[in-house]
């Protein structure tokens, strides 16, 4: 099943509720129309009987009763479907209107719910009932003449003109209902989708952005605010992506670039050492050039693998506590003998436990170390200092030499060598730093660059669970 | 010695089949994982040599195979994908070793060397000797034509791992790896600066030189330089 569209869902509700609403109004309009016609009814009913009590009181003499009959029709006249039957002591009818609608069963009934005719009550001791198609309300009550003999007057009302009215009341609210609720739902479904506008004006300008177009940004100014948070980190995604785009077609502008030079050296060489019949040391010449050219490429393809890994969260992290006294020792031993020839020194301050993968932690330290020999000016020290505050170790690396402040961040660009003539030799291509940030961040840390002072100072924050 | 190598990409193998028999070892090349556990199990061989992708059988295939045939050959992986899933699992599978591509020949014939020295029970000596080079394991020291020779504990160890394989062409990563437990590529020349030191106290002013350079593959140490073998410029 499809999800519902926003303006659909939105209009739907909007017309269940206001379809509710009318529904529970409807009904209570109905039911107070319905109580009003009982309350005149009764009040009707009650007026009549009064009439008669009235005149069977005043029958005193045996006369008296004799001209009883005249004058309820002479009262009852003019009154439609208002019918009157007496009945004396023994039970027989003394009167009764002229084609009137009482029925026999009523004239037995002594209270409601009882007799065929099925009375249901109403408030006030009125009874309802009905006669084949027609629908009655009315009372038997018994009176008292004035001669002291007990009668029972029974009155009914026709109430059929009621009913028909309620049948098209109830009818015309429905229908009336029914029509509100298209409405509003129309009305709904309009007005979520004018105010969704905006919405549709995003996607048709996030549809519109592709690898090319990643500098298209949304409009930030003039949407509604319920949008603006959105615009907001839309826009905040879209340019981390274009700045990753960015680095990532630089990195492979880049790989393109360093994989030509090697490649370009070893052809010539080669096809040029074919040319001609050669001496053996000449072509041993050229095989041991190559042969240093193909270490270099492996070694930066397996670090360029590396860092594709890690881009990719294809490193697997072995934990174990790592002594990083330990390992700045082992580093510093190692590092050593290349600092002592060029006369710079390596010290150690500090220690403290993280929890990592020994080897990789080990790597990026050394190569943080062998940028900070090679950067490090003659009579010089490079200092390893372990510290740290609570939940964190921070590991710093730090070298006299200045970096100029426009370059630090790109130290950790891939193949980004502060000196356009690269050093040869000691061959770093430029993937060291990287490298070295890419462990940390899987370790979840941090690793910044910071030069002040004459001071050049390498960062690698680590969590440390407490 | 009799090595086995199972390699499907044409050139690979050839040149391996040539390097390891020039090496010393009789090489039998197979082209696929079911050629090669046929002859591992006829063939009684000291090392072999899987590729891991090869057509038919793959490598860990063929090593399973060989483990259920009750083959205790030891066995060296070459990979071009360097997954940590991988060595884990043939490590599981009863692998020896493991060496990704592109790998440094001379790493491969010191580890092939490795292994086919293993099982083989050999009398550890106390003192390892080449021409007049002497070193005494149990006391620690160093000599050259009976004159003492001070070397640092890390110079120690470098020695010894050049005496101990003695004519091998030792790369710098397996240097970094044995001597400074440095095992990833490092972008410093600490190892060369490191051989220098030791070959001033070693060579200098002795004839004949041990330790010679073999360019673009590593260090060496042998009585005999052969071809190939120059002379560092200082």
């Amino acid at each position: 099943m499809k999800p519902l569209s926003l303006t659909a869902r939105i209009s739907l509700l909007f017309a269940v509720a206001v379809s509710m609403v009318l529904l529970a109004a409807g009904m209570y309009l109905a039911r107070a129309v319905e109580m009003h016609f009982v309350e005149s009814d009764r009040h009707e009913l009650e007026g009549k009987l009064e009439l008669i009590r009235h005149l069977l009181e005043r029958a005193r003499l045996p006369g008296d009763m004799d001209r009883l009959p005249g004058q309820l029709d002479d009262a009852l006249v003019g009154h439609h479907g208002l019918a009157v039957a007496v009945m004396n002591g023994g039970g027989a009818v003394w009167y009764i209107t002229s084609g009137s609608g009482i029925h026999q069963d009523l004239l037995d009934a002594r209270t409601c719910g009882d007799g065929p005719l099925e009375l249901a009550c109403l408030p006030h001791g009125l009874w309802q009932w009905r006669v084949g198609d027609r629908d009655y309300r009315g009372r038997v009550v018994p009176m008292t003449t004035g001669d002291g003999e007990i009668h029972r007057v029974a009155v009914s009302l026709d109430i059929r003109h009621h009913e028909v009215f309620m049948a098209r009341f109830r009818l015309t609210l429905a229908l009336a209902m029914t029509l509100a609720a298209l409405a509003t739902a129309g009305l709904g479904w309009y007005a979520t989708h004018r105010g969704l506008g905006a919405l549709r004006q995003f996607s048709g300008l996030a549809a519109g952005i592709s690898a090319e177009r990643l500098t298209t940004r949304l409009p930030e100014a003039g949407i509604p605010p319920e949008l603006r948070d959105l615009a907001r980190s839309f826009n905040a995604m879209l340019a981390r992506l274009d700045d990753s785009f960015r680095r990532l077609s630089e990195f492979s502008s880049d790989i393109a670039h360093e994989l030509r030079t090697p490649i370009s050296n070893l052809m010539t060489q080669t096809q040029v050492a074919l040319s001609r019949a050669r001496e053996p040391e000449a072509y041993q010449e050229v095989l041991q050039s190559s042969t240093e050219e193909y270490e270099r490429l492996g070694r930066m393809i397996g670090d360029m693998l590396f860092l594709a890994k890690a881009d990719n969260d294809q490193l697997t992290l072995s934990r174990e506590a790592v002594d990083l006294e330990m390992e700045a020792r082992a580093l510093i031993e190692f590092h050593g003998i290349v600092a002592e020839e060029k006369g710079v020194g390596l010290r150690l301050e500090g220690a403290g436990l993280v929890s990592g993968d020994r080897l990789m932690l080990r790597r990026a330290l050394s190569n943080l170390l062998s940028n900070g020999t090679r950067h490090c000016p003659v009579g010089g020290e490079v200092a390893i200092r372990v510290g740290g505050g609570p939940g964190e170790t921070v590991i710093a690396v730090e070298n006299p030499g200045a970096i100029p402040p426009d370059r630090l961040p790109r130290l950790f660009d891939r193949f980004y060598t502060g000196d356009p003539a690269r050093q040869a030799g000691a061959g770093g291509v430029g993937l060291g730093l990287a490298i070295a940030r890419s462990i940390v961040q899987v370790h979840g840390g941090t690793l910044t660059a910071h030069s002040e002072g004459g001071v050049t100072r390498f960062e690698i924050r680590l969590p440390t669970p407490a | 010695m009799k090595i086995l190598i199972v390699e499907d990409e044409p050139k690979t193998g050839d040149y391996l089949k040539q390097g390891l028999g020039e090496a010393g070892f009789v090489a039998d090349l197979a082209r696929d994982g079911w050629e090669g556990l046929e002859l591992a199990r006829t063939g009684q061989y000291d090392v072999a040599v899987l590729d891991v992708m090869l057509p038919g059988l793959d490598g860990w295939q063929v090593l399973e195979g060989m483990r259920r045939a009750g083959l205790e050959t030891p066995v060296l992986f070459l990979t071009a994908r360097d997954q940590v899933e991988d060595r884990v699992k043939g490590l599981e599978l009863g692998a020896d070793d493991y060496l990704v591509k592109p790998f440094a020949f001379a790493e491969l014939l010191a580890r092939v060397r490795n292994l086919a020295r293993r099982g083989r029970a050999a009398l550890e000596p106390t003192v390892l000797k080449v021409a007049d080079l002497e070193l005494d394991l149990l006391r620690r020291r160093a000599s050259r034509a009976g004159q003492r020779v001070d070397l640092t504990a890390k110079e120690f160890a470098l020695l010894e791992l050049f005496m101990r394989r003695q004519g091998e062409v030792l790369p710098r990563s397996l240097i970094a790896s044995q001597v400074w437990d440095m095992n990833f590529d490092s972008d410093t020349n600490v190892i060369d600066v490191a051989v220098r030191r030791l070959r001033v106290k070693v060579d200098e002013g002795y004839a004949p030189r041990l330790i010679h350079t073999v360019r673009g593959m590593g260090y060496v140490l042998e009585a005999e330089g052969g071809a190939g073998r120059d002379e560092t410029r200082p």
